[in-house]
């Protein structure tokens, strides 16, 4: 199983919080659904929706909330015949974010429960506060964007 | 704001799809990914209503390869056009780096492009985003139709264009003008990230 992050600061508590929950797919992301880190997937592009349609899910649960006048419903709890999933927000010096896990028989939902919150917690202490960032592409990107959308379209 | 991974050398762009009901955002994106390889694209997500009007938002993740030496991957989303979805559009809205205007060139359609958009500033707005800072493009689609029912790009610019943003007329079904909406839009997104600027992120 894979794990890869985006922000270094996720991974110890990622793969803690895999290891002993016994996870199969977790997906740290923003409420915007970038993800910032995952275990389990192996195709980036589906792991992409499964992020999107986790933050719409989180990010409906708060507007309903806010229209009945509740703070926050927390954590969302689903449980299918094979898998569950546990949808949670999670608090942290760079802003808020949604983590998603999916679970199987190996493990039960109190578990999850149980070691997202030391999970969540662990993410708070180790996310640095948010840094100025440079420029990340070259001035003339738009020669290689033009070829790369183009490839794409088969022009 | 864009999401960038310095250690694999990606960055992930939110581009979000909006206007009007029936302007044709779905069909922009389903006409995206009826070109795009299999291996470039993820599935496409639509959560639509029986009648295939979209209920919260289509989504389709494109790899568009690497650019300057970072893989980049855009997250194309559109919103439900209809007014009495406005709740949703506000939180598929949220966090996006890029917008597509979708107008119906249809004369009697102005209205609602003029509210959509009044609407779509509004929703930025209140996402405490200036509206000037976004990144932005105009289609003007269904410029297939019969001339007598629809508004020229000129007339169209004139009553919706007063911020001169890049505006492209476009047949969303038949696929023209979508290609080129969709490079100035990645254009324009991208162009921020070859500027200096903070590390805030939605």
């Amino acid at each position: 199983m894979t794990t890869t992050v985006v922000e270094l600061w996720t991974e110890e508590p990622l793969v803690r919080y895999v290891g002993q929950a016994s996870a199969r797919l977790v997906v740290i992301m923003t409420p915007a659904g970038q993800v910032l880190a995952q275990h389990g997937f192996a195709k980036a592009v589906d792991l992409m929706g499964i992020a999107a349609l986790g933050a719409a899910i989180m990010a409906s649960s708060g507007a309903l909330a806010d229209l009945v006048g509740e703070a926050t419903f927390g954590a969302l709890f689903h449980a299918g015949v094979r898998h569950g999933i546990h949808l949670a927000p999670c608090r942290t010096p760079r802003g808020p974010l949604v983590v998603l896990t999916v679970f199987g028989r190996e493990t039960s939902i109190g578990l999850v429960e149980f070691f997202f919150d030391e999970f969540a917690a662990a993410l708070h202490a180790a996310a640095p506060a948010e840094q100025a960032r440079g420029p990340v592409l070259a001035e003339n990107f738009e020669a290689e964007l033009g070829s790369s959308l183009a490839a794409l379209f088969g022009r | 704001m864009s999401l960038v991974n310095f250690t694999t050398r990606e960055i992930t762009c939110k581009i979000v799809y909006y206007g009007p009901g029936r302007s044709g955002k779905t069909t922009n994106l389903q006409y995206i990914y009826s070109q795009v390889p299999d291996d470039r694209k993820g599935r496409m997500v639509s959560l639509a209503t029986q009648t295939d009007r979209t209920l919260f938002f289509d989504f389709l993740p494109l790899d568009l390869g690497s650019i300057s030496g970072f893989t980049t991957k855009f997250q194309l989303y559109t919103v439900p056009g209809q007014v009495y979805y406005n709740a949703t559009r506000k939180l598929v809205l949220q966090g996006a780096d890029g917008v597509v205007f979708v107008a119906d060139s249809q004369a009697r359609q102005l209205d609602e492009n003029i509210e959509s958009l009044q609407n779509l500033h509004l929703n930025i707005l209140e996402h405490g985003v200036d509206v000037r800072t976004l990144p932005m493009v105009l289609q003007w689609n269904k410029q297939d139709l019969p001339r007598d029912l629809i508004l020229s790009p000129q007339e169209l610019d004139d009553a919706l264009n007063f911020r001169t943003l890049p505006a492209f007329p476009a047949d969303a079904l038949h696929g023209s003008g979508v290609f080129e909406t969709l490079k100035a839009i990645s254009a324009e997104v991208l162009r921020r990230l070859s500027q200096t600027s903070s590390g805030g992120r939605d």
